[in-house]
């Protein structure tokens, strides 16, 4: 039938049986709360080398995700060394014992999925997906990464090639550059200070370092293997795993140190990116991790301060002062320490007047009491979001890879909602109080210094840095 | 009420027993007095809805004098109608746990809102009465030409690379100034724009019978058909808007040279003029662009990233920059961005692309490595096809482009189906160097390469 057909049969139907509800279109209309979400079933077993199994019955669609997180993550870089771990990710795909990259890449394309590793600061992940009917094959292409990678000189030295180039690529883009300056001002000498490698330290990889960070760390005790998708029936799953992991060697990788950020204080640090046209702005402060008690009032607040178009930041400093485009906060939690970051980019003629009122919606968050329909909003809005990350099986992989990364209790993704629901105006406010304080925060901003140096000296001592 | 004929064809006749194919996506289109388009695609996997209200307006409808006009009328979307003023779009789907946004491309500007899926009620009465009263004001208007600006120098004039692309590079792959004009617009042309303007164009292209409604998740048919009705029945039609002239004079190879002073590494730009929408050579140069840049395994990163070692990354599409084959109108270009290592030249480079090409056309894709690219193809949209908002946008497009949102299941049908042959052949036809235009990007301060 064609769509002109449809529309006019349609059409027809509408007027004769749909008459238009009698409501008041003047008001929002009324709507039931936020359904409660469940997550799938989740089976989780421990194989008898240490490696962890979480599987995961989601059938929505014929397609299948894994994720192998090991701790292994660019904390445990040698300090010679930062953008190790990075290095050893790239590179597990990139040829093993019995497959060439070119080999291991067509295989990959052929299951219709793909296979690639990153490390994040706490857990260097393989992460894979296919057509659930090549679950088999991903998780054997998975094993065949983590567990018998080769580095083969040729892949590292190209490897080192492409990463000088791309590292001075990210070097020109002004995000990346505060993010390594405020990394350094707020976890300092820790292993969470950096962030990537250096020019000279990726010169100094190679084949016998990469296996050695390999062979500590890429451990079936130190490994959870999480699978999610249409899966085969328990048993037959369970008989490929075990046919891919169970012969890995039983190890436990050394424990992770103790991370101690250095005491916040007030700091302005500039780093000159001649040229820019535009300032930008990142206010930042060590902040609780996900598993401490502090951490969902300082969520709420945070939320409150910068997650979406009702925020104080987007609502006063883009909407009200038309200042920027973009204000908004990044929560960013580590395993072990965490850093809240209000950000914003605004043309450099309104670098005082636009800096001065973020640090004033900063410490507004404690000034005064949280209005109780801004905190119910800010609620709704969060658990309203919990829900659409959870659409796609990427969406919950990530989640459950998270509660893997940093340690989280297993009800973490059942308990969350209600969690935000409890925090009240208060815990907001007192944690605000502790954490947010601008008194305390380092600023960086990433700019011409030529043009923005004089007005940011009204805000204290500024450190002037050449960009690198 | 139930009009499900053309699902049930279609459930009859996609994806004939392939494996991992089991899979359709339910489609209903219909349509208001008013003219408005409505296509409902119900789907349970997760408690969620997505709202999609795409116009039939983007940048190349814009006039002389007024570059940049469809997305600063975009963001006076946001800025407020009579029953939801300023600020109520946010707290309303933000407070319902929802997202919304929008975004203008060059031929069409499209808004959405994310939700829980009983919270469907808010964003059907937030789009409907902005589609019926938005509320023009200078002041709003004032401070949206402030925003825009500011989106500017971040996304392009802060940024390497952008602002040769956005504002270069349509100039060197069209001739006809609806399509080579920047979609970002210039300052001058942001700052001159009136009430009286921005009026006009909400009255021209805004109607109902302009538009179509998607609303896609986890939705009762008969009860949203009755909301859509209820909220969206009574906006008056308008008269439908004059078509500009997008017809492209004689095609002329152009090359020219950018020097970026916020590039760290250069960077080439090449297109050749593509096919019109949906004819045989479409699918054919999809499955190229497919084989060129699809997966780990593509040849640009065999041969240029890992063999020849010159790219550094890459990024292709029918449409690039601003558009992908899913949105692709034509006229329209097959381009490539090509980021590569300081001691290769421009020319060498886009020596090494011409040699793919080459190698398109003299030599026959092997029978592996097509199926590889047409499974990757295949599981890519299945992936897609999991968020409620990337569905609705598929059905959009092809519901705005083609008048048809049932494609959604029946064109990967077609893209499967292209052969070895086809390939060669539409290489052949189009990716001449002698109907090429070609963007060389420098970091300024060094030597032209």
């Amino acid at each position: 039938m064609s769509s002109i057909l449809r529309f006019l049969a349609f059409a027809a139907a509408m007027a004769a049986c749909v008459a238009a509800q009698p409501v008041d279109r003047t008001k929002p209309p009324r709507t039931p709360p936020i359904p409660p979400y469940k997550l799938p079933p989740v089976s989780e077993t421990t194989l008898r080398n240490g490696l962890k199994i979480v599987l995961v019955e989601d059938a929505r669609y014929p397609l299948v995700t894994a994720r192998l997180n090991f701790m292994a993550g660019s904390r445990f870089d040698p300090t010679e060394l930062p953008g190790l771990a990075e290095a050893v990710a790239s590179l597990l795909t990139e040829g093993t014992a019995s497959r060439t990259a070119r080999q291991f890449s067509e295989e990959v394309d052929a299951i219709g999925g793909s296979v690639g590793a990153a490390a994040g600061p706490d857990a260097l992940t393989v992460a894979g997906n296919a057509l659930s009917e090549n679950t088999g094959k991903l998780l054997d292409l998975m094993a065949d990464a983590a567990l018998h990678a080769e580095f083969p000189a040729g892949e590292v030295d190209l490897y080192k090639r492409n990463r000088a180039e791309s590292l001075k690529a990210e070097r020109a883009d002004p995000a990346f550059l505060a993010e390594e300056k405020r990394l350094r001002l707020i976890y300092g000498t820790t292993p969470y200070g950096h962030m990537t490698a250096t020019l000279g330290s990726i010169a100094k990889l190679d084949a016998a370092k990469l296996a050695a960070y390999r062979d500590a760390r890429l451990t079936p005790e130190n490994a959870t293997l999480t699978v999610l998708g249409r899966l085969p029936a328990h048993g037959e799953l369970m008989k490929v795993i075990t046919d891919r992991f169970a012969g890995w060697e039983r190890r436990a990788a050394p424990a992770p140190g103790k991370i101690a950020p250095p005491p916040p204080r007030r700091q302005i640090v500039l780093v000159d990116r001649p040229g820019s046209v535009q300032a930008d702005i990142h206010v930042a402060r060590l902040a609780p991790p996900r598993n401490s008690p502090d951490f969902f009032p300082m969520l709420v607040a945070s939320d409150i301060l910068g997650a979406g178009a009702a925020s104080r930041l987007f609502r006063d400093v883009r909407e009200r002062d038309g200042y920027a485009y973009d204000a908004h906060t990044e929560y960013a939690t580590q395993r072990d320490a965490a850093m809240l970051t209000a950000v914003t980019q605004v043309r450099n003629e309104v670098i005082e007047p636009a800096l001065r009122e973020v640090l004033a919606e900063v410490d507004g968050v404690f000034a005064k009491p949280i209005p109780p329909a801004e905190l119910t909003h800010v609620k709704d809005y969060m658990c309203g979001m919990y829900v659409l990350r959870l659409e796609t099986q990427e969406g919950i992989a990530a989640q459950l890879d998270m509660i893997q990364t940093l340690g989280l209790p297993k009800d973490y993704l059942e308990t969350y909602t209600s969690k935000v629901r409890s925090v009240t105006a208060m815990q907001v406010q007192a944690a605000a109080r502790r954490y947010l304080s601008t008194g305390l925060a380092s600023i960086v901003v990433i700019g011409d210094a030529s043009k923005i140096a004089e007005p940011l000296k009204k805000f204290g001592p500024v450190r002037v840095e050449a960009e690198k | 009420m139930k009009h499900l004929l053309g699902f049930c064809l279609l459930l009859a006749s996609a994806f004939p027993a392939r494996p991992a194919s089991d899979f359709v996506v339910p489609v209903e289109a219909h349509k208001l007095g008013n003219g408005l388009r409505v296509v409902l695609s119900k789907d349970s996997a997760a408690p969620v809805v997505s709202v999609y209200v795409i116009y039939d307006v983007g940048a190349r409808s814009e006039e002389r004098g007024r570059t940049g006009f469809a997305h600063l009328f975009e963001h006076m979307m946001f800025e407020g109608s009579v029953n939801a003023p300023k600020g109520t779009q946010d707290e309303v789907v933000e407070g319902n746990g929802g997202l919304l946004n929008g975004s203008t491309h060059p031929d069409f500007t499209e808004y959405y809102d994310v939700l829980p899926s009983n919270k469907l009620a808010s964003a059907l009465w937030l789009e409907a009465d902005r589609m019926r009263d938005l509320v023009i004001t200078a002041e709003k208007l004032q401070n949206q030409k402030e925003a825009v600006q500011q989106e500017r120098r971040l996304n392009f004039d802060n940024q390497p690379y952008n602002t040769a692309i956005s504002d270069v590079w349509p100039t060197l792959i069209f001739r006809n100034w609806q399509s080579s004009h920047s979609i970002i617009g210039s300052f001058e042309d942001l700052k001159a724009a009136t009430l009286g303007d921005v009026s006009k164009f909400f009255k021209t292209y805004y109607a109902p019978n302009n538009a179509v409604l998607l609303i896609v998740g986890d939705i009762q048919v008969t009860e949203t058909l009755k909301l859509v009705e209820t909220y969206f029945g009574d906006i008056p039609a308008q008269p439908a808007p004059k078509r500009v002239d997008l017809t492209e004079p004689d095609f002329q190879a152009k090359e020219e040279t950018y020097k970026d002073p916020l590039a760290r590494v250069p960077g080439v730009v090449m297109g050749y003029p593509g096919p019109s929408r949906r004819s045989p050579d479409f699918y054919a140069i999809h499955m190229i662009d497919a084989i060129l840049t699809a997966g780990d395994s593509s040849r640009f990163r065999m041969d240029l990233v890992k063999g020849k070692e010159s790219a550094i990354d890459y990024e292709a599409d029918l449409g690039w920059p601003f558009a992908g084959w899913l949105d692709y109108r034509d006229p329209e270009p097959y381009a490539l961005f090509i980021k590569y290592k300081p001691n290769f030249t421009a020319d060498q480079v886009i020596a090494q692309v011409q040699d793919e090409f080459t190698r398109l056309q003299s030599e026959p894709v092997s029978a592996a490595e097509l199926q590889r690219v047409k499974t990757q193809m295949r599981a890519s949209f299945l992936r897609d096809m999991q968020s409620s908002l990337s569905r609705a946008k598929a059905l959009a497009q092809y519901e705005v482009a083609d008048h048809d949102a049932g494609l959604i299941n029946t064109e990967m049908e077609r893209m499967l189906a292209v052969t070895p042959e086809q390939i060669q052949a539409a290489a052949k036809k189009y990716f001449n160097p002698r109907r090429r235009a070609v963007l060389k990007i420098q970091p300024a301060g060094e030597e032209g390469k």
